[in-house]
């Protein structure tokens, strides 16, 4: 495979006295879903936080296409291309789905030289990224972001990260914890739609299932530390399993 | 019955995006209806219709200004001790240092936006909850009038002044309800078209999300109570110009008038639903429901029941209606016959026993009244 997007190295993380994270390796290419997995506490969390800027690594280098980056805040994660999904998806219930998708970053025109938010351009641009990027067409743009279902809000988020044109990775967290089958398949659809558009999608996720069906390779967390990465294709539930809990050191 | 239960339902949800008209709208009507038939004379006279909105025009400015504070999840106390001291203060410059009143009234609204800055740094700086720092601010505030006004009510001031408060353009609306409408309007295209509107909305309807989206939250916040303070200091000038004179316990009414006017008005309390048509609705119903109370002559200090009243039941009608699992509540009193509603009833029973006694025991025992006069 062809060097890593996204090469991070060394990453050791300290809030006071606890080690969040030490001497953490991972490499996400262009292209691929990589997984990280976990039990609770495992430090995924911290690892794309670290990622994306909210949290600085006590130690440790972040290159991204092989130069060395340091983000002091989330924002200029975004402004190198890096961007996330939470779970909680971020999004402002009350407005309608193109005032999320441009929430903060929204488009303006100017009548009388007052700048004025061009909710217009906003609603058919909305609607262009839904379709081209994600297949997905809303049934109506007028009503709140409340009233979407899951599956939909999900691709309101997602459509906001890769609206960015710069976008280069992807870092979804939890995506389809709080979802039913049916509209966790249609978010396992919008990765997989992600990916092909040639992004790193960077997956984390408790459900085994969902990792299985869409990921390249998964990097297995215990204790704020790296102890595997593997292919999907060649492993399987179980072995990724007792990665996770540490069966082969009980055993 | 699946049927009508489908109808109903999509009849309720096409509904929901008007309510925050309707509501107000219905107790208006009811209003109109009510005083058509008592006393439809005295109620629709065209001097009576310009007291109302004279009336109205005073609330308006702060109402557009307090459904953004609102809908941030905020709150201001402070408006009413704004107005005053931003307006004793004008005075005083007017009468005592004779600065011409078209520099004075700036000055005013300038003042009001600062003194809605210091509430806006208190609660984001210091982290002070919003309720209790603009509720010690009120005190600051109208500690300070009272200081500099010493008791004084000062009166008569230039026609520019009086204009903006009662003046009337002949055959046409009082220049202040054409004063109120503006504000309301530019509060309509803020909300709709500006950064900070869009923001607004996004910080009450979901405060962490709006940080991750990278919006300055804390400055946001600023900017809507220094809107609220600069339109609290607008109507200090109004009402100075409106009875031409100002003391420093003017406005004492405005900061419960105004919450509920907006409130009335459909924007929410718990953040993120705005309408600014609903708070020009709800002023309006507010100042012809007090209008109506004068007519039938009851007495003044029933306005406040009234309002509290208004209050309580238009919030309380919101969050009804924003439940949307309604299966199971079984009507009104179904809530009683469970075990905790029973312990509830013999709480409420108690406590009222207990009052009923005690004012027994003091009736039977009294002897002769003590005029306290």
């Amino acid at each position: 495979m062809s060097e890593p997007l996204v090469k991070m190295r060394g990453i050791t993380k300290r809030f006071g006295g606890v080690t969040a994270l030490s001497n953490v390796d991972l490499d996400a290419h262009a292209g691929e879903v990589l997984a990280i997995v976990g039990d609770n506490g495992a430090g995924k969390s911290t690892l794309i936080k670290v990622l994306t800027g909210v949290y600085q690594p006590s130690s440790g280098e972040i290159m991204l296409d092989g130069r060395p980056v340091a983000f002091s805040n989330h924002a200029e994660a975004i402004e190198e291309g890096i961007d996330a999904v939470y779970q909680t998806l971020a999004l402002a219930d009350h407005l309608d789905p193109a005032a999320n998708m441009f929430l903060g970053n929204e488009l303006t025109r100017k009548i009388f030289g007052i700048t004025m938010l061009d909710n217009k351009r906003m609603r058919a641009e909305t609607e262009r990224v839904l379709m081209e990027r994600l297949g997905v067409k809303l049934k109506s743009l007028d009503a709140p972001t409340e009233s979407l279902s899951g599956g939909q809000r999900q691709a309101v988020a997602i459509a906001r990260a890769v609206y960015h044109d710069g976008l280069r990775v992807l870092v979804m967290d939890e995506p389809t914890a709080a979802l039913g089958p049916q509209e966790t398949a249609r978010t396992l659809k919008l990765i997989e739609a992600v990916k092909a558009q040639g992004l790193a999608v960077i997956l984390i996720s408790h459900s085994l299932d969902d990792v299985f069906q869409v990921s390249d390779r998964i990097h297995v967390q215990r204790r704020g530390q790296c102890v595997g990465v593997v292919k999907t294709a060649e492993s399987n539930i179980t072995e990724v399993l007792g990665m996770i809990v540490g069966a082969e050191e009980a055993a | 019955m699946a049927m009508t239960e489908t109808t109903s339902r999509s009849f309720t949800e096409r509904l929901e995006p008007y309510i925050a008209i309707i509501g107000p709208m219905v107790m208006i009507l009811a209003i109109l209806v009510f005083m058509g038939i008592v006393e439809p004379t005295r109620y629709f006279r065209t001097t009576n219709l310009n007291l109302i909105l004279l009336d109205a025009a005073l609330y308006m400015p702060m109402a557009m200004a307090m459904t953004f504070v609102i809908t941030q999840r905020g709150i201001d106390l402070s408006i009413g001790s704004i107005a005053a001291l931003s307006g004793i203060i004008m005075a005083f410059l007017i009468k005592q240092y004779g600065v011409s009143v078209y520099i004075a009234v700036p000055i005013a609204i300038s003042l009001g936006a600062v003194m809605g800055l210091i509430n806006g740094l208190i609660i984001t700086r210091f982290n002070v909850p919003d309720l209790i720092g603009t509720l010690a601010m009120d005190l600051v505030y109208r500690g300070f009038a009272l200081v500099l006004a010493k008791g004084l009510v000062l009166a008569r001031f230039p026609d520019f002044l009086t204009d903006i408060g009662r003046g009337q353009i002949p055959g046409f609306v009082p220049i202040p309800v054409l004063i109120g409408l503006a504000t309301m309007i530019a509060g309509y295209f803020i909300l709709h078209r500006s950064y900070f509107g869009r923001y607004t909305v996004a910080i009450g309807s979901n405060p962490e999300a709006a940080e991750l989206t990278g919006i300055s939250v804390n400055r946001h916040k600023v900017y809507a109570y220094v809107l609220c303070g600069a339109c609290a200091a607008l109507a200090g000038v109004m009402l100075t110009g409106k009875l031409n004179a100002i003391q420093a316990t003017s406005a004492p009414y405005f900061n419960l008038h105004v919450i509920a006017a907006v409130v009335v008005g459909g924007t929410s309390l718990f953040g993120g639903r705005a309408a600014i048509v609903g708070s020009l609705a709800g002023v309006l119903l507010l100042s012809m429901m007090i209008n109506a109370l004068v007519t039938l002559r009851i007495e003044f200090f029933w306005q406040s029941v009234a309002s509290g009243v208004v209050i309580i039941s238009s919030v309380a009608l919101y969050t009804w209606m924003q439940k949307k699992d309604r299966d199971g509540a079984g009507g009104l009193m179904a809530g009683l016959n469970t075990p905790e509603g029973k312990k509830m009833l013999r709480f409420c029973a108690a406590l009222i026993g207990v009052l009923i006694a005690l004012l027994a025991v003091g009736l039977l025992t009294a002897g002769n009244p003590n005029p306290s006069g």
